[in-house]
């Protein structure tokens, strides 16, 4: 998989059973619809299927920052914000490809993470909850 | 089915020499040539755009008995190669000019959402359109279709051409350039000719190659039935296909060229359901429907049922030939696992199984955490990105 920022060759960290890809240039990650679907599912939350379509359904995020390129069909994503008001922007795939997680929102969604009280039985709050977890040392 | 392709053929033909053999000429030999591509280039051509690898008994074990029980149950002589695609859609699809040079494709995406006996049923389907040379019969349809597409707009242009410039009946060579009277009405009459046959002819073709093809997966699907004993197998592979949100990976892009001189039709793909197969639903409740037996006729009476007509979709002498045969029941398969687990374990078999073929490293991490490697930073220091432990990998 080749990273949408830095147009290099990301690798995988494969943490309890699931993936994700990781730039070790920009430090982002992407995380995989087959692979959140894993991880949902495994948390015993109903359909996993659904969890890029939810993230979709959220407005999309008034910015300047530039668009991202899903790395699987290269079509511009959707700028959405997760994890409430104060959450963070990151880029999801129209065609349900896939998240993506700049550098810098995976930092700050750890701290929102570690502010709120444990993780809740919700597709948002799960991601973020495992992203913490693989990303926390 | 032929005798209106050849109609349409021998129809197109017939208006083109009124304006010159020539068209003609030309319009067959692009068939032949594209015949000659297509029958001996096709699969290759289509394996390599969709990034197709072949795999060996060892890669993934499972897959590999499964096509070589079909293949057994079918009665094919030779076991067929299997292609792996790295994509994430669900598809699956077979190649191949003759059952002696044939391959059965699935995509990774697929492979990690089925289990056995679902996956049994996709490789049952594929292998009865080896067996019955569907491949080729398409192929050729395709190429057919294709060829009848450009001479119609070949021959439409050339009308429209030869009516306007050549006053009437003659073709722009021999009439004159000067429109006399009585060659208005006719231009008009040849000019409508030429728009109803460039916009009737693809159609007609069109619908005659859907129906061919819908035809072929009605009785891939009663073969599938036959050759697993198991139509819940099947039925539940295209269950999970329904379902499927996720397109085809630069479906267009990969697949656009090849329509004209490549049978991408014999696969269950989700995006061209409507078109050349049958619908989903409707094949699922011709499985789910079937009683009594796991035979042709058995899969005959279940279509009659539900699509609620006297005429079957299999022919009675290959019905009787195929007798009657018992349905089995569901694998056993050890220790039941909880399906979530299943699937997780599936997921990442397949995904290693990738990662090997693109020669990837995996280097396990004290921390717990797995990290795979792709060839172009091999040899340079990683760090874990979960603990910050240095690797070389
Ligand atoms: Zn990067
Ligand atoms: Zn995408």
């Amino acid at each position: 998989m080749i990273c949408p920022v830095c147009n290099k060759d990301m690798f995988v960290i494969e943490y309890k059973r699931v993936e994700l890809d990781y730039c070790h240039i920009c430090k982002g990650a992407w995380f995989d619809a087959g692979e959140m679907e894993l991880l949902l599912e495994t948390a015993g939350l109903k359909d996993g299927t659904q969890a890029v379509h939810d993230v979709l359904k959220l407005p999309e995020a008034h910015t300047a920052e530039k668009k991202r390129r899903c790395p699987i069909c290269g079509k511009n994503m959707k700028k959405v914000i997760i994890g409430g008001e104060k959450g963070v922007m990151i880029d999801a795939c129209f065609q349900h490809h896939g998240l993506w997680f700049d550098g810098g929102e995976v930092a700050d969604l750890m701290k929102i993470v570690s502010e709120q009280a444990g993780c809740k039985k919700e597709t948002e709050s799960e991601i973020m909850c495992f992203l913490k977890d693989v990303f926390q040392g | 089915m032929g005798a209106l392709l050849v109609f349409i053929g021998w129809f197109i033909g017939l208006v083109f020499a009124a304006n010159g053999i020539a068209g003609l000429v030309i319009a067959l030999i692009i068939w032949g040539i594209m015949t000659l591509v297509a029958y001996f280039q096709g699969d290759n051509i289509l394996l390599s755009v969709a990034g197709a690898k072949k795999i060996s008994p060892s890669d993934h074990q499972q897959l590999y008995d499964v096509v070589e029980e079909m293949k057994i149950a079918s009665g094919l002589e030779k076991m067929p190669d299997i292609y792996i695609i790295d994509d994430p859609s669900l598809n699956a699809f077979a190649t191949g000019r003759d059952p002696n040079h044939a391959a059965v494709s699935i995509t990774s995406g697929l492979l990690q959402k089925l289990n056995r006996d679902e996956l049994q049923g996709v490789i049952g389907h594929e292998i009865s359109h080896i067996k019955h040379r569907d491949v080729l019969l398409m192929s050729m349809c395709s190429v057919l279709l294709g060829t009848i597409v450009i001479l119609s707009f070949y021959a439409s242009r050339m009308m429209m051409f030869g009516a306007i410039f050549g006053g009437g009946g003659g073709g722009g060579r021999r009439g004159s350039s000067k429109n006399s009277g009585g060659g208005g009405g006719a231009a008009i009459i040849i000019l409508v000719l030429a728009i109803l046959l460039m916009i009737l002819a693809p159609l007609f073709a069109q619908l005659i190659y859907f129906a061919i093809s819908r035809k072929r997966e009605y009785l891939a699907d009663a073969s599938s039935a036959l050759y697993t004993r198991y139509p819940a197998g099947l039925a539940s592979a295209l269950e999970k296909l329904e379902q499927s949100t996720t397109p085809v990976k630069n479906a267009t892009q990969a697949t656009a060229p090849m329509y004209i001189v490549n049978p991408f039709r014999n696969k269950l793909n989700v995006n061209n359901l409507t078109s050349t197969h049958p619908p989903l639903e409707e094949r699922i409740r011709i499985l789910r429907s079937m009683a009594g037996g796991a035979a042709y006729a058995n899969y005959d009476q279940a279509y009659r049922q539900v699509k609620n007509t006297n005429s079957g979709i299999i022919s009675p002498q290959s019905a009787a030939a195929a007798g009657t045969v018992g349905l089995r029941a569901a694998v056993a398969g050890g220790p039941v696992e909880p399906p979530v687990d299943d699937k997780v374990s599936r997921t990442r078999d397949v995904n290693d199984m990738m990662y090997r073929m693109n020669d990837y490293k995996t280097i396990e991490c004290e921390c717990g955490a797995k990290l795979k490697v792709p060839p172009s930073m091999q040899g340079s220091m990683i760090k874990c990105p979960r603990c910050g432990r240095a690797h070389q990998a």
